[in-house]
């Protein structure tokens, strides 16, 4: 009893620390204000406003492929069209870049490197640290060449972080689906599971097996 | 009494299980649904005023070739057809769309405004194997069986939208 | 109308004299412990894994300018329900292997691997290495920070042999690095030779090996947990329904647990820094190879030359494969072996511990952490030849064969 309770809890212990949540390796945290985390995270009300915001402050130099949005300069581009015609909205990696080489590599002669496209950047940084990053990127990356274009506008700056999170996640209403479809999907196995050991109870008291 | 009860159980979790098959098949067979993008592309729009007078463009929609012709003003054309379904359907549009595929075995016809052989007025040829049809992709003459299908469209505009329906309702 | 079907089948292929000889006569000992069902989930995750595969290598595309789209576009946003598959083969492929490790250590304590089991534990070694070669290939191919960096790292690891004094100076490693990569870096071709080993050679392989580890299983008959074989025709009980009931609850139950994951928590299992497209010339702050790898990689960087480190954790696996030959006690099951059982924790607890140290940075003090349990690691192993024959002296004394 005493061993099985012992690796059972170790077990867990274990699955739950490397999975879920790893005390011994913590990762840097970010602070945002409460007002604004709200914003960012209102995707049906900001998300709208929030892409204006980012054509007229980020689009310059970042483009959000997924969302068939290319760099200013691209988007301006009659070639744009043709080439969505032939490849459908979101155009291939290659043949964007190796299209418009001339007008990434302007880009990349100011800024040194190309300016990342931002399509999953909320996944990969999350919304907290994009608000720091974006109000003030040299407190976070020092030496980056990210100019700050929105000192001063922590509204906006919440707003067009609700953009980017509604290209990278899926919609409010797919998400409300996802988790009908997870509770159900749990429900059912349990329900399963403890009908088949009941099923089995029966079926072995009356082969005397049990 | 206890052999009825096991039975009932032995149903229900029969049930469950086809109920729990069918449950995983409905996801995996739901990835063969077109997804958004393509559905979009279920209409497309095209600016009449971009193509000149008399000229035809063509232009892709659910993955087929498609004409988007615009007749001139006064347009007049008296050529023989051996149908004219297309032209009644297409009557008093300065602009409308055609499926661009040949209806003998599916080349693309070549629009020829200047007339193409014994034919000097505007035509539709097709050089595989000499089909002949009119700015309304009425046959004229060779192997085509039938004229040219029209796809659903309406006009806003200047707009012309192929793939919802408007003068023309349906898929002809 | 479906009863006439079935037995028509029946008729001309007897499956049900199939059945009944495999699930129904085949007799099992009552006495069978809940871990003995680890290698049931390990089968059952292994179909996940197949069935998933199949729909992902549809819409994936091996090339370096579109893997990363494909499976973020594409498969994420566009095919309907295809993020729901992508979640299931990117936990399938962790609790697979969580559940195979399971396997392994319920084998460990039962001492399933003595005669006449040596063979089936020599088998089912392969079939994990192979899996550990599967889940590498399988993680480049998102093509993101983690995926690309993560195999920067793996290829390295093999140079490590060219510090060693004399055999260095023939650069093995270096040579099988770049066989590895296809190259000096990781590129078009690295990618496409993974897609190919991922999708169709391994698990090809994997069939092949499971099948015959379950072949042999009932060849040699099932351990015991009191490590002694029953008499099936007075212990028994049939297979089915006694096993195959059970089992299938259980199987409920890690279906429900996993699915919890797949719906409510990937975060581990589709880290954030991976949804960054892989960029050869940024390295992310992070990066180590995944859990199931963890504790190799933490024997490897805690012993401070390289080559030694290399040796460690190969020795780590070699001890492993030759586990039935350095226990060779004639008493089985931990259950009967307290010393054998307080080793047994000291490598439980070191696995644990080196996993978990490989999540933390490299300092001094972790690197001594470490040492020790790879030391604890070690001294399992090396405990093992002493242990057998303190108990062979036991066993003698108390009649040897004759209890």
């Amino acid at each position: 009893m005493i061993k099985t309770v012992f690796f059972t809890v170790i077990t867990l212990v274990f699955f739950y620390i490397i999975w879920i949540n790893n005390i011994f390796a913590p990762h840097e945290r970010y602070e945002m204000p409460a007002q604004y985390a709200k914003i960012a995270d209102d995707v049906k009300s900001y998300a709208k406003e929030g892409k204006q915001l980012f054509e007229q402050n980020c689009q310059s130099c970042h483009s959000v492929r997924y969302d068939a949005v290319y760099i200013a300069s691209v988007q301006a581009n009659p070639k744009l069209k043709t080439l969505q015609e032939k490849y459908g909205k979101v155009l291939p990696r290659n043949v964007y870049e190796s299209v418009f080489h001339e007008d990434l590599m302007s880009l990349k002669e100011s800024f040194g490197k190309v300016p990342p496209d931002l399509s999953t950047i909320y996944i990969v940084k999350g919304k907290e640290y994009l608000y720091n990053f974006i109000l003030d990127p040299q407190k976070v990356l020092p030496g980056t060449s990210m100019p700050a274009v929105m000192t001063g506008r922590p509204e906006e700056t919440a707003k067009i972080i609700a953009y980017l999170k509604s290209v990278a996640e899926p919609s409010p209403e797919e998400k409300g689906k996802r988790v009908l479809m997870g509770v159900g999907t749990i429900a059912y196995l349990i329900v399963m599971g403890v009908l088949l050991w009941i099923y089995r109870g029966r079926i072995l008291k009356r082969m005397g097996l049990h | 009494m206890e052999t009825s009860r096991r039975d009932l159980m032995g149903l229900a979790i029969g049930g469950l299980g086809a109920v729990g098959v069918l449950g995983v098949l409905y996801p995996i067979v739901k990835t063969l649904a077109p997804s958004a993008a393509s559905l979009a592309g279920a209409t497309v729009e095209v600016d009449v005023n971009s193509i000149s007078e008399g000229q035809v463009r063509v232009v892709s929609w659910k993955g087929k070739p498609v004409f988007v012709v615009r007749l001139p003003q006064g347009f007049q054309w008296n050529g023989k057809t051996k149908e004219d379904r297309n032209r009644k359907l297409l009557q008093g549009q300065d602009a409308y769309a055609m499926v661009a595929v040949c209806t003998h075995l599916g080349c693309v016809p070549l629009w020829k405004p200047q007339g193409e052989a014994e034919y000097n007025y505007p035509v539709f040829h097709c050089p595989c194997h000499g089909g002949f049809y009119s700015p309304w992709g009425d046959n004229i003459a060779g192997p085509p069986p039938r004229p040219l299908y029209i796809p659903p469209q309406k006009r806003e505009g200047n707009k012309l939208v192929i793939g919802e329906p408007g003068f023309i309702k349906e898929l002809t | 109308m479906l009863s006439r079907i079935g037995r028509w089948i029946d008729e001309r292929a007897h499956l049900s004299d199939l059945w009944r000889s495999q699930m129904v006569d085949y007799k099992v000992p009552k006495n069978l412990t809940f871990p003995y069902v680890f290698g049931v989930f390990a089968l059952v995750a292994f179909a996940i894994q197949i069935i998933s595969g199949i729909f992902l290598t549809m819409y994936y595309q091996p090339n370096v300018h579109t893997a990363f789209d494909s499976a973020n576009y594409t498969i994420m946003k566009e095919v309907p329900f295809m993020w729901l598959i992508r979640h299931v083969h990117a936990a399938g492929a962790n609790f697979f292997l969580a559940v195979v490790y399971l396997h392994i250590f319920t084998g460990i304590y039962y001492n399933a691997y003595k005669k006449p089991r040596e063979l089936t534990w020599i088998v089912g070694w392969v079939i994990y290495f192979v899996l550990l070669v599967t889940a590498l290939t399988g993680y480049l191919l998102p093509w993101g920070q983690l995926s690309y960096w993560g195999m920067v790292v793996t290829a390295e690891i093999p140079t490590a042999i060219d510090s060693a004094p004399i055999i260095g100076k023939l650069k093995i490693g270096e040579t099988v690095s770049i066989w590895m990569k296809g190259g000096y870096e990781i590129g078009q071709i690295t990618l496409g030779r993974f897609f190919g080993l991922h999708i169709w050679l391994l698990p090809l392989i994997l069939l092949v090996l499971v099948g015959i580890h379950l072949y042999l299983v009932r060849a040699a008959g099932i351990s015991n947990p009191e490590g002694r074989e029953i008499d099936k025709k007075k212990e028994g009980v049939p297979f089915h329904p006694y096993m195959t009931l059970k089992e299938g609850a259980y199987v409920m139950g890690y279906l429900a647990v996993f699915f919890f994951f797949v719906f409510f928590y990937m975060h581990h299992f589709l880290p954030p820094d991976n949804y960054d497209p892989a960029d050869p010339f940024k390295t992310p702050a992070h990066i180590a190879p995944e859990w199931y790898l963890l504790a190799y990689y933490t024997i490897f960087r805690s012993i401070p030359d390289k080559f030694l480190g290399f040796v460690a954790f190969n020795l780590t696996l070699v001890f492993l494969l030759i586990l039935p030959f350095l226990d060779f006690s004639p008493i089985k099951s931990a259950r009967n072996r307290p010393l054998f059982f307080i080793m047994f924790i000291i490598l439980v607890i070191s696995s644990m511990a080196l996993t978990i140290l490989g999540t933390m940075p490299p300092t001094p003090t972790n690197a001594m952490l470490g040492l020790i349990f790879t030391a604890g690691l070690f001294a399992f192993f090396l405990s093992l030849p002493i242990i057998s024959i303190i108990e062979w002296g036991w066993y003698k004394a108390k009649g040897g064969d004759k209890q």
